[in-house]
Protein backbone atom coordinates (compact mmCIF):
# COMPACT_ATOMS: atom_id res chain seq x y z
CA UNK A 1 0.00 0.00 0.00
CA UNK A 2 2.71 2.46 1.06
CA UNK A 3 6.32 1.56 0.43
CA UNK A 4 9.38 3.72 0.97
CA UNK A 5 12.89 2.70 -0.03
CA UNK A 6 15.87 4.53 1.40
CA UNK A 7 14.06 7.82 1.37
CA UNK A 8 15.95 10.95 2.41
CA UNK A 9 14.83 14.53 2.46
CA UNK A 10 17.41 17.26 2.83
CA UNK A 11 16.30 20.86 2.87
CA UNK A 12 18.61 23.68 1.77
CA UNK A 13 21.53 24.45 4.11
CA UNK A 14 21.90 20.75 4.85
CA UNK A 15 18.88 20.48 7.11
CA UNK A 16 18.31 16.74 7.12
CA UNK A 17 14.62 16.13 7.71
CA UNK A 18 14.62 12.42 6.84
CA UNK A 19 17.50 9.99 6.44
CA UNK A 20 17.40 6.61 4.76
CA UNK A 21 13.83 5.67 5.61
CA UNK A 22 12.61 2.28 4.45
CA UNK A 23 9.14 1.25 5.50
CA UNK A 24 6.14 -0.71 4.39
CA UNK A 25 2.53 -0.13 5.37
CA UNK A 26 0.20 -2.99 4.52
CA UNK A 27 -3.23 -2.60 3.01
CA UNK A 28 -5.83 -2.18 5.77
CA UNK A 29 -3.21 -1.54 8.43
CA UNK A 30 -3.35 1.03 11.25
CA UNK A 31 0.14 2.43 11.84
CA UNK A 32 1.53 5.11 14.11
CA UNK A 33 4.42 7.37 13.18
CA UNK A 34 5.74 8.27 16.57
CA UNK A 35 8.46 10.64 17.71
CA UNK A 36 9.15 14.02 19.24
CA UNK A 37 8.49 17.28 17.44
CA UNK A 38 10.94 17.81 14.62
CA UNK A 39 11.58 14.08 14.17
CA UNK A 40 10.31 14.23 10.58
CA UNK A 41 6.75 12.90 10.94
CA UNK A 42 5.08 15.69 9.03
CA UNK A 43 7.72 15.56 6.28
CA UNK A 44 7.07 11.84 5.91
CA UNK A 45 3.32 12.39 5.53
CA UNK A 46 3.89 15.19 3.04
CA UNK A 47 6.01 12.87 0.94
CA UNK A 48 3.25 10.25 0.97
CA UNK A 49 0.76 12.89 -0.22
CA UNK A 50 3.31 14.01 -2.82
CA UNK A 51 3.11 17.51 -1.38
CA UNK A 52 6.88 17.37 -1.55
CA UNK A 53 9.41 15.06 -3.20
CA UNK A 54 12.34 13.34 -1.49
CA UNK A 55 15.95 14.20 -2.19
CA UNK A 56 16.64 10.53 -2.82
CA UNK A 57 14.87 7.18 -2.57
CA UNK A 58 11.63 5.79 -3.98
CA UNK A 59 8.04 6.00 -2.78
CA UNK A 60 5.15 3.82 -3.90
CA UNK A 61 1.63 4.68 -2.82
CA UNK A 62 -1.22 2.46 -4.01
CA UNK A 63 1.30 0.90 -6.37
CA UNK A 64 2.20 4.21 -7.96
CA UNK A 65 5.59 5.80 -8.04
CA UNK A 66 4.55 9.16 -6.62
CA UNK A 67 7.82 10.88 -7.43
CA UNK A 68 7.34 10.30 -11.13
CA UNK A 69 3.69 11.39 -11.03
CA UNK A 70 3.08 14.03 -13.64
CA UNK A 71 1.34 17.25 -12.68
CA UNK A 72 -1.94 16.34 -14.35
CA UNK A 73 -2.02 12.98 -12.55
CA UNK A 74 -1.45 14.61 -9.20
CA UNK A 75 -5.00 15.79 -8.42
CA UNK A 76 -6.61 12.41 -9.20
CA UNK A 77 -3.95 10.70 -7.07
CA UNK A 78 -4.63 12.96 -4.10
CA UNK A 79 -8.36 12.38 -4.42
CA UNK A 80 -7.79 8.72 -3.52
CA UNK A 81 -6.32 9.80 -0.18
CA UNK A 82 -7.78 11.43 2.90
CA UNK A 83 -5.85 13.98 4.93
CA UNK A 84 -6.30 15.27 8.46
CA UNK A 85 -4.12 18.29 9.05
CA UNK A 86 -2.15 19.10 12.15
CA UNK A 87 -4.06 22.32 12.79
CA UNK A 88 -7.44 21.03 11.50
CA UNK A 89 -7.42 23.56 8.67
CA UNK A 90 -11.10 24.37 9.01
CA UNK A 91 -12.23 27.60 7.40
CA UNK A 92 -13.73 29.91 9.98
CA UNK A 93 -15.68 32.02 7.52
CA UNK A 94 -18.23 29.33 6.76
CA UNK A 95 -20.30 26.64 8.40
CA UNK A 96 -19.24 23.08 9.15
CA UNK A 97 -21.42 21.95 6.26
CA UNK A 98 -19.80 24.40 3.85
CA UNK A 99 -16.33 23.29 4.96
CA UNK A 100 -17.22 19.79 3.82
CA UNK A 101 -19.04 21.02 0.76
CA UNK A 102 -15.91 22.82 -0.47
CA UNK A 103 -14.03 19.53 -0.55
CA UNK A 104 -16.99 17.63 -2.02
CA UNK A 105 -16.94 20.07 -4.94
CA UNK A 106 -13.22 19.62 -5.45
CA UNK A 107 -13.82 15.88 -5.52
CA UNK A 108 -16.48 16.41 -8.18
CA UNK A 109 -19.33 14.95 -6.14
CA UNK A 110 -22.65 16.30 -7.48
CA UNK A 111 -24.55 18.44 -4.96
CA UNK A 112 -27.49 16.06 -4.68
CA UNK A 113 -25.18 13.22 -3.66
CA UNK A 114 -22.83 15.29 -1.53
CA UNK A 115 -25.73 16.58 0.56
CA UNK A 116 -26.60 13.05 1.66
CA UNK A 117 -22.99 12.05 2.05
CA UNK A 118 -22.09 15.04 4.22
CA UNK A 119 -25.15 14.31 6.37
CA UNK A 120 -24.11 10.70 6.79
CA UNK A 121 -20.49 11.52 7.67
CA UNK A 122 -21.49 14.21 10.18
CA UNK A 123 -23.84 11.66 11.77
CA UNK A 124 -20.97 9.19 12.02
CA UNK A 125 -18.79 11.67 13.88
CA UNK A 126 -21.78 12.77 15.97
CA UNK A 127 -21.99 16.33 14.75
CA UNK A 128 -25.04 16.45 12.50
CA UNK A 129 -26.82 18.89 14.82
CA UNK A 130 -23.86 21.30 14.50
CA UNK A 131 -23.72 21.26 10.71
CA UNK A 132 -24.75 24.88 10.42
CA UNK A 133 -22.45 26.29 13.05
CA UNK A 134 -19.19 28.06 12.35
CA UNK A 135 -16.23 25.85 13.41
CA UNK A 136 -14.90 28.28 16.00
CA UNK A 137 -18.06 27.76 18.04
CA UNK A 138 -17.07 24.10 18.34
CA UNK A 139 -14.72 22.57 20.88
CA UNK A 140 -11.30 21.29 19.83
CA UNK A 141 -12.49 17.69 19.80
CA UNK A 142 -15.51 18.59 17.71
CA UNK A 143 -13.38 20.51 15.25
CA UNK A 144 -11.13 17.53 14.86
CA UNK A 145 -14.12 15.30 14.17
CA UNK A 146 -15.25 17.72 11.47
CA UNK A 147 -11.79 17.42 9.94
CA UNK A 148 -12.09 13.63 10.02
CA UNK A 149 -15.52 13.71 8.37
CA UNK A 150 -14.06 15.96 5.69
CA UNK A 151 -11.14 13.59 5.10
CA UNK A 152 -13.56 10.72 4.60
CA UNK A 153 -15.53 12.45 1.84
CA UNK A 154 -13.32 10.91 -0.82
CA UNK A 155 -13.84 7.35 0.49
CA UNK A 156 -10.07 7.26 0.81
CA UNK A 157 -8.04 4.09 0.46
CA UNK A 158 -5.46 5.66 2.75
CA UNK A 159 -6.12 8.15 5.55
CA UNK A 160 -3.13 10.28 6.59
CA UNK A 161 -3.54 12.03 9.95
CA UNK A 162 -0.96 14.52 11.23
CA UNK A 163 -1.17 14.91 15.04
CA UNK A 164 -4.94 14.52 15.03
CA UNK A 165 -4.99 14.73 18.83
CA UNK A 166 -2.22 17.26 19.23
CA UNK A 167 -4.10 19.74 21.34
CA UNK A 168 -6.83 17.59 22.84
CA UNK A 169 -7.04 16.29 26.40
CA UNK A 170 -6.25 12.55 26.83
CA UNK A 171 -9.89 11.33 27.02
CA UNK A 172 -10.85 13.20 23.85
CA UNK A 173 -7.67 11.99 22.18
CA UNK A 174 -8.66 8.41 22.81
CA UNK A 175 -12.16 9.13 21.43
CA UNK A 176 -10.65 10.43 18.22
CA UNK A 177 -8.39 7.38 17.98
CA UNK A 178 -11.38 5.07 18.34
CA UNK A 179 -13.09 6.95 15.56
CA UNK A 180 -10.04 6.43 13.35
CA UNK A 181 -9.96 2.77 14.36
CA UNK A 182 -13.60 2.49 13.19
CA UNK A 183 -12.61 3.93 9.86
CA UNK A 184 -9.77 1.42 9.71
CA UNK A 185 -12.11 -1.50 10.44
CA UNK A 186 -14.07 -0.64 7.32
CA UNK A 187 -10.96 -1.16 5.21
CA UNK A 188 -9.16 2.15 5.03
CA UNK A 189 -5.43 2.10 5.67
CA UNK A 190 -4.69 4.61 8.44
CA UNK A 191 -1.37 6.34 9.14
CA UNK A 192 -1.33 8.53 12.25
CA UNK A 193 1.55 10.79 13.20
CA UNK A 194 1.76 11.55 16.93
CA UNK A 195 4.28 12.64 19.52
CA UNK A 196 2.33 10.91 22.28
CA UNK A 197 3.75 7.46 23.15
CA UNK A 198 0.92 6.80 25.65
CA UNK A 199 -1.60 6.93 22.87
CA UNK A 200 0.40 4.35 20.97
CA UNK A 201 0.58 1.95 23.88
CA UNK A 202 -3.12 2.37 24.67
CA UNK A 203 -4.13 1.64 21.09
CA UNK A 204 -1.77 -1.31 20.83
CA UNK A 205 -0.99 -0.90 17.12
CA UNK A 206 2.20 -1.08 15.16
CA UNK A 207 4.31 2.01 15.60
CA UNK A 208 7.32 3.34 13.71
CA UNK A 209 9.50 5.47 15.94
CA UNK A 210 11.30 8.40 14.33
CA UNK A 211 14.15 10.36 15.85
CA UNK A 212 16.17 13.09 14.13
CA UNK A 213 14.85 11.97 10.77
CA UNK A 214 15.80 8.30 11.23
CA UNK A 215 13.63 5.29 11.78
CA UNK A 216 15.03 4.03 15.08
CA UNK A 217 12.56 1.46 16.33
CA UNK A 218 9.49 -0.48 15.44
CA UNK A 219 6.80 -1.60 17.90
CA UNK A 220 5.96 -4.38 18.14
CA UNK B 1 -22.17 18.95 -13.06
CA UNK B 2 -21.40 21.66 -15.60
CA UNK B 3 -24.00 23.90 -14.00
CA UNK B 4 -22.46 23.24 -10.60
CA UNK B 5 -19.04 24.14 -11.98
CA UNK B 6 -20.49 27.37 -13.27
CA UNK B 7 -22.16 28.11 -9.95
CA UNK B 8 -18.88 27.40 -8.22
CA UNK B 9 -17.05 29.83 -10.50
CA UNK B 10 -19.63 32.52 -9.96
CA UNK B 11 -19.78 32.19 -6.20
CA UNK B 12 -15.99 32.07 -5.90
CA UNK B 13 -15.73 35.23 -7.95
CA UNK B 14 -18.34 37.03 -5.87
CA UNK B 15 -16.53 36.00 -2.69
CA UNK B 16 -13.26 37.35 -4.07
CA UNK B 17 -14.91 40.58 -5.10
CA UNK B 18 -16.40 41.08 -1.65
CA UNK B 19 -13.19 40.25 0.16
CA UNK B 20 -11.06 42.22 -2.25
CA UNK B 21 -12.76 45.45 -1.14
CA UNK B 22 -10.62 48.46 -1.95
CA UNK B 23 -8.19 46.35 -3.92
CA UNK B 24 -10.94 45.53 -6.40
CA UNK B 25 -12.04 49.17 -6.48
CA UNK B 26 -8.43 50.22 -7.09
CA UNK B 27 -7.85 47.85 -9.96
CA UNK B 28 -11.15 48.64 -11.65
CA UNK B 29 -10.36 52.32 -11.09
CA UNK B 30 -6.91 51.95 -12.64
CA UNK B 31 -8.40 50.39 -15.74
CA UNK B 32 -11.05 53.09 -15.85
CA UNK B 33 -8.43 55.85 -15.78
CA UNK B 34 -6.26 54.13 -18.38
CA UNK B 35 -9.14 53.61 -20.78
CA UNK B 36 -10.63 57.03 -20.10
CA UNK B 37 -7.37 58.73 -21.09
CA UNK B 38 -6.98 56.51 -24.14
CA UNK B 39 -10.61 57.06 -25.01
CA UNK B 40 -10.35 60.85 -24.76
CA UNK B 41 -7.41 60.83 -27.17
CA UNK B 42 -9.21 58.46 -29.50
CA UNK B 43 -12.37 60.53 -29.46
CA UNK B 44 -10.50 63.79 -30.02
CA UNK B 45 -8.44 62.45 -32.90
CA UNK B 46 -11.48 60.81 -34.41
CA UNK B 47 -13.53 63.98 -34.35
CA UNK B 48 -10.66 66.17 -35.44
CA UNK B 49 -9.98 63.85 -38.36
CA UNK B 50 -13.60 64.01 -39.38
CA UNK B 51 -13.66 67.79 -39.05
CA UNK B 52 -10.45 68.21 -41.01
CA UNK B 53 -11.68 65.88 -43.73
CA UNK B 54 -14.85 67.93 -43.88
CA UNK B 55 -12.95 71.21 -44.13
CA UNK B 56 -10.67 69.79 -46.72
CA UNK B 57 -13.72 68.83 -48.70
CA UNK B 58 -15.61 72.11 -48.22
CA UNK B 59 -12.99 74.83 -48.30
CA UNK B 60 -10.32 73.67 -50.56
CA UNK B 61 -9.78 76.91 -52.42
CA UNK B 62 -11.88 80.04 -52.16
CA UNK B 63 -11.51 82.77 -54.78
CA UNK B 64 -12.78 86.08 -53.40
CA UNK B 65 -13.95 88.60 -55.99
CA UNK B 66 -13.89 92.38 -56.20
CA UNK B 67 -17.23 94.04 -55.77
CA UNK B 68 -18.84 95.19 -58.95
CA UNK B 69 -18.01 92.43 -61.37
CA UNK B 70 -20.54 92.38 -64.20
CA UNK B 71 -22.42 89.16 -64.98
CA UNK B 72 -20.45 88.84 -68.21
CA UNK B 73 -17.24 89.10 -66.33
CA UNK B 74 -18.43 86.49 -63.88
CA UNK B 75 -19.18 84.09 -66.74
CA UNK B 76 -15.71 84.67 -68.10
CA UNK B 77 -14.14 84.11 -64.74
CA UNK B 78 -16.06 80.91 -64.34
CA UNK B 79 -14.86 79.65 -67.70
CA UNK B 80 -11.33 80.51 -66.73
CA UNK B 81 -11.68 78.49 -63.51
CA UNK B 82 -13.34 75.55 -65.28
CA UNK B 83 -10.32 75.30 -67.56
CA UNK B 84 -7.96 74.70 -64.66
CA UNK B 85 -6.97 71.02 -64.61
CA UNK B 86 -6.90 70.89 -60.82
CA UNK B 87 -10.46 72.15 -60.41
CA UNK B 88 -13.14 69.53 -60.09
CA UNK B 89 -16.15 71.71 -59.26
CA UNK B 90 -16.91 75.40 -59.08
CA UNK B 91 -19.61 76.91 -56.91
CA UNK B 92 -20.55 80.60 -56.99
CA UNK B 93 -21.47 82.29 -53.73
CA UNK B 94 -22.96 85.74 -54.17
CA UNK B 95 -22.58 88.57 -51.66
CA UNK B 96 -26.10 88.11 -50.33
CA UNK B 97 -25.65 84.36 -50.16
CA UNK B 98 -22.46 84.85 -48.16
CA UNK B 99 -24.24 87.13 -45.72
CA UNK B 100 -27.13 84.70 -45.34
CA UNK B 101 -24.67 81.87 -44.61
CA UNK B 102 -22.89 83.99 -42.06
CA UNK B 103 -26.19 84.90 -40.43
CA UNK B 104 -27.03 81.21 -40.20
CA UNK B 105 -23.74 80.44 -38.49
CA UNK B 106 -24.26 83.20 -35.97
CA UNK B 107 -27.69 81.88 -35.10
CA UNK B 108 -28.94 83.62 -31.96
CA UNK B 109 -26.38 86.38 -32.16
CA UNK B 110 -27.66 87.89 -35.38
CA UNK B 111 -28.00 91.20 -33.57
CA UNK B 112 -24.26 91.59 -34.09
CA UNK B 113 -25.01 92.25 -37.74
CA UNK B 114 -27.66 94.88 -37.13
CA UNK B 115 -25.31 97.84 -37.27
CA UNK B 116 -24.18 97.00 -40.77
CA UNK B 117 -25.29 99.31 -43.55
CA UNK B 118 -23.62 97.61 -46.49
CA UNK B 119 -22.92 94.00 -46.95
CA UNK B 120 -19.17 93.73 -46.20
CA UNK B 121 -18.79 90.20 -47.45
CA UNK B 122 -17.35 89.61 -50.91
CA UNK B 123 -18.78 87.29 -53.51
CA UNK B 124 -16.65 84.21 -54.14
CA UNK B 125 -16.07 81.08 -56.14
CA UNK B 126 -15.54 77.98 -54.08
CA UNK B 127 -13.41 75.39 -55.80
CA UNK B 128 -13.18 71.71 -55.22
CA UNK B 129 -9.90 70.20 -56.18
CA UNK B 130 -9.09 66.83 -57.72
CA UNK B 131 -7.47 64.45 -55.30
CA UNK B 132 -4.12 64.35 -57.03
CA UNK B 133 -3.76 68.16 -56.88
CA UNK B 134 -4.44 68.33 -53.19
CA UNK B 135 -0.88 69.04 -52.14
CA UNK B 136 0.47 72.21 -50.61
CA UNK B 137 2.73 72.88 -53.61
CA UNK B 138 0.12 72.40 -56.27
CA UNK B 139 -2.37 74.55 -54.41
CA UNK B 140 0.17 77.31 -53.84
CA UNK B 141 0.83 77.48 -57.58
CA UNK B 142 -2.84 77.44 -58.39
CA UNK B 143 -3.54 80.22 -55.89
CA UNK B 144 -0.68 82.34 -57.23
CA UNK B 145 -1.88 82.05 -60.80
CA UNK B 146 -5.50 82.74 -59.90
CA UNK B 147 -4.54 85.78 -57.86
CA UNK B 148 -3.28 87.45 -61.04
CA UNK B 149 -6.60 87.10 -62.82
CA UNK B 150 -8.53 90.31 -63.19
CA UNK B 151 -11.50 90.71 -60.86
CA UNK B 152 -10.02 88.46 -58.22
CA UNK B 153 -9.34 90.08 -54.91
CA UNK B 154 -7.74 87.24 -53.00
CA UNK B 155 -7.34 83.47 -53.01
CA UNK B 156 -7.49 81.45 -49.84
CA UNK B 157 -6.60 77.85 -49.48
CA UNK B 158 -6.45 75.85 -46.31
CA UNK B 159 -4.08 73.14 -47.45
CA UNK B 160 -1.13 74.11 -45.33
CA UNK B 161 -3.42 74.44 -42.39
CA UNK B 162 -4.98 71.09 -43.06
CA UNK B 163 -1.60 69.45 -43.35
CA UNK B 164 -0.51 70.97 -40.07
CA UNK B 165 -3.69 69.77 -38.39
CA UNK B 166 -3.21 66.31 -39.84
CA UNK B 167 0.28 66.35 -38.34
CA UNK B 168 -1.11 67.34 -34.97
CA UNK B 169 -3.67 64.57 -35.19
CA UNK B 170 -0.90 62.06 -35.89
CA UNK B 171 1.05 63.26 -32.87
CA UNK B 172 -2.07 63.06 -30.71
CA UNK B 173 -2.76 59.54 -31.90
CA UNK B 174 0.73 58.40 -30.98
CA UNK B 175 0.59 60.26 -27.70
CA UNK B 176 -2.73 58.62 -26.90
CA UNK B 177 -1.40 55.18 -27.68
CA UNK B 178 1.77 55.71 -25.62
CA UNK B 179 0.03 57.21 -22.59
CA UNK B 180 -2.78 54.67 -22.81
CA UNK B 181 -0.24 51.88 -23.13
CA UNK B 182 1.72 53.01 -20.09
CA UNK B 183 -1.45 53.35 -18.04
CA UNK B 184 -2.67 50.00 -19.35
CA UNK B 185 0.50 48.26 -18.20
CA UNK B 186 0.21 50.01 -14.84
CA UNK B 187 -3.34 48.69 -14.52
CA UNK B 188 -2.05 45.25 -15.33
CA UNK B 189 0.29 45.42 -12.35
CA UNK B 190 -2.44 46.76 -10.10
CA UNK B 191 -4.81 43.96 -11.03
CA UNK B 192 -1.96 41.45 -10.57
CA UNK B 193 -1.47 42.84 -7.08
CA UNK B 194 -5.18 42.63 -6.29
CA UNK B 195 -5.26 39.03 -7.38
CA UNK B 196 -2.11 38.33 -5.39
CA UNK B 197 -3.87 39.69 -2.32
CA UNK B 198 -6.89 37.54 -3.14
CA UNK B 199 -4.57 34.53 -3.30
CA UNK B 200 -3.07 35.44 0.08
CA UNK B 201 -6.47 36.08 1.65
CA UNK B 202 -7.57 32.62 0.58
CA UNK B 203 -4.26 30.90 1.15
CA UNK B 204 -5.69 28.37 3.58
CA UNK B 205 -8.66 27.52 1.41
CA UNK B 206 -6.43 27.13 -1.62
CA UNK B 207 -4.05 24.95 0.41
CA UNK B 208 -6.91 22.68 1.41
CA UNK B 209 -8.23 22.44 -2.13
CA UNK B 210 -4.77 21.69 -3.43
CA UNK B 211 -4.13 18.89 -0.96
CA UNK B 212 -7.47 17.18 -1.45
CA UNK B 213 -6.87 17.02 -5.18
CA UNK B 214 -8.12 20.18 -6.88
CA UNK B 215 -6.69 20.69 -10.35
CA UNK B 216 -4.73 23.78 -11.23
CA UNK B 217 -7.55 25.05 -13.40
CA UNK B 218 -10.12 24.52 -10.66
CA UNK B 219 -8.20 26.82 -8.33
CA UNK B 220 -6.95 29.32 -10.89
CA UNK B 221 -9.92 29.83 -13.16
CA UNK B 222 -12.06 31.86 -10.72
CA UNK B 223 -9.10 34.13 -9.97
CA UNK B 224 -8.23 34.64 -13.63
CA UNK B 225 -11.86 35.27 -14.53
CA UNK B 226 -12.04 37.78 -11.73
CA UNK B 227 -9.13 39.73 -13.18
CA UNK B 228 -10.73 39.54 -16.61
CA UNK B 229 -13.95 40.88 -15.19
CA UNK B 230 -12.17 43.71 -13.38
CA UNK B 231 -10.38 44.77 -16.57
CA UNK B 232 -13.54 44.58 -18.66
CA UNK B 233 -15.56 46.43 -16.04
CA UNK B 234 -12.92 49.17 -15.85
CA UNK B 235 -12.96 49.63 -19.61
CA UNK B 236 -16.77 49.62 -19.73
CA UNK B 237 -16.93 52.17 -16.93
CA UNK B 238 -14.44 54.34 -18.81
CA UNK B 239 -16.67 54.18 -21.90
CA UNK B 240 -19.66 55.24 -19.82
CA UNK B 241 -17.81 58.23 -18.38
CA UNK B 242 -16.41 59.07 -21.80
CA UNK B 243 -19.89 59.09 -23.30
CA UNK B 244 -21.17 61.37 -20.53
CA UNK B 245 -18.22 63.72 -21.09
CA UNK B 246 -18.86 63.65 -24.80
CA UNK B 247 -22.54 64.53 -24.43
CA UNK B 248 -21.70 67.28 -21.95
CA UNK B 249 -19.09 68.74 -24.30
CA UNK B 250 -21.48 68.73 -27.25
CA UNK B 251 -24.11 70.39 -25.13
CA UNK B 252 -21.65 73.05 -23.96
CA UNK B 253 -20.51 73.80 -27.49
CA UNK B 254 -24.07 73.77 -28.74
CA UNK B 255 -25.26 76.39 -26.29
CA UNK B 256 -22.29 78.70 -26.04
CA UNK B 257 -20.38 78.70 -29.28
CA UNK B 258 -21.95 79.40 -32.65
CA UNK B 259 -19.45 77.24 -34.49
CA UNK B 260 -19.61 74.37 -36.85
CA UNK B 261 -19.34 72.09 -33.79
CA UNK B 262 -22.90 72.99 -32.93
CA UNK B 263 -24.13 71.08 -35.91
CA UNK B 264 -25.46 67.91 -34.34
CA UNK B 265 -24.00 65.69 -37.04
CA UNK B 266 -20.52 67.05 -36.43
CA UNK B 267 -19.79 65.13 -33.24
CA UNK B 268 -19.26 61.42 -33.37
CA UNK B 269 -18.76 58.93 -30.58
CA UNK B 270 -16.55 55.86 -30.85
CA UNK B 271 -18.05 53.19 -33.05
CA UNK B 272 -19.48 50.04 -31.50
CA UNK B 273 -16.50 48.12 -32.86
CA UNK B 274 -14.04 50.41 -31.06
CA UNK B 275 -16.06 50.11 -27.87
CA UNK B 276 -16.00 46.35 -28.02
CA UNK B 277 -12.28 46.35 -28.70
CA UNK B 278 -11.70 48.58 -25.67
CA UNK B 279 -13.69 46.34 -23.35
CA UNK B 280 -11.99 43.32 -24.89
CA UNK B 281 -8.51 44.76 -24.39
CA UNK B 282 -9.43 45.66 -20.80
CA UNK B 283 -10.59 42.12 -20.15
CA UNK B 284 -7.46 40.72 -21.78
CA UNK B 285 -5.13 42.91 -19.71
CA UNK B 286 -7.01 42.00 -16.54
CA UNK B 287 -6.79 38.31 -17.40
CA UNK B 288 -3.07 38.50 -18.16
CA UNK B 289 -2.46 40.40 -14.92
CA UNK B 290 -4.19 37.79 -12.80
CA UNK B 291 -2.57 34.96 -14.73
CA UNK B 292 0.83 36.44 -13.85
CA UNK B 293 -0.17 36.72 -10.19
CA UNK B 294 -1.64 33.24 -10.04
CA UNK B 295 1.36 31.67 -11.76
CA UNK B 296 3.75 33.30 -9.35
CA UNK B 297 1.87 32.73 -6.12
CA UNK B 298 0.18 29.38 -6.58
CA UNK B 299 1.83 26.04 -6.59
CA UNK B 300 0.21 22.71 -7.06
Amino acid sequence: MIQMFQVSKVYPKHVEALLDITLHVQKGEFVFLCGPSGAGKTTLLRLMLRDDIPTSGQILVNGRNVIRLRENKLPPFRRTLGVIFQDFKLLMDRTVYDNLHLVARVLGIPDTISRRKIGRLLTEVGLLQKAHQIPYMLSGGEQQRVAIARALLSDPTILLADEPTGNLDPDLALDIMRLLADVNVRGTTVVVATHNPRLVSEMGRRALILKHGRLVEEIP
Amino acid sequence: MLWERFQHLLSEMLINFRRGGWGVVASIGAFTVAFLVTGIFLLLTLNLSIAVAQWAEDFQVVVFLHDGNTPDKLTLLRKRLDKELAVREVTYVSKSQALADFRKQLRDQESLLEGLKDNPLPASFQLRIHKKYQTADALRQLAASLKRVEGVEDVLYGQEWIERLTGIIQVMKILGIVIGGVLGVTSLFIVANTIRLAVYARAEEIEIMRLVGATRAYIQLPLILEGTLQGGAGAALALGILYALYRATLWQLGTSAPTIFSEPEMGQFLEAGYQMIMVGVGALLGGVGSLVAVRRFLRI
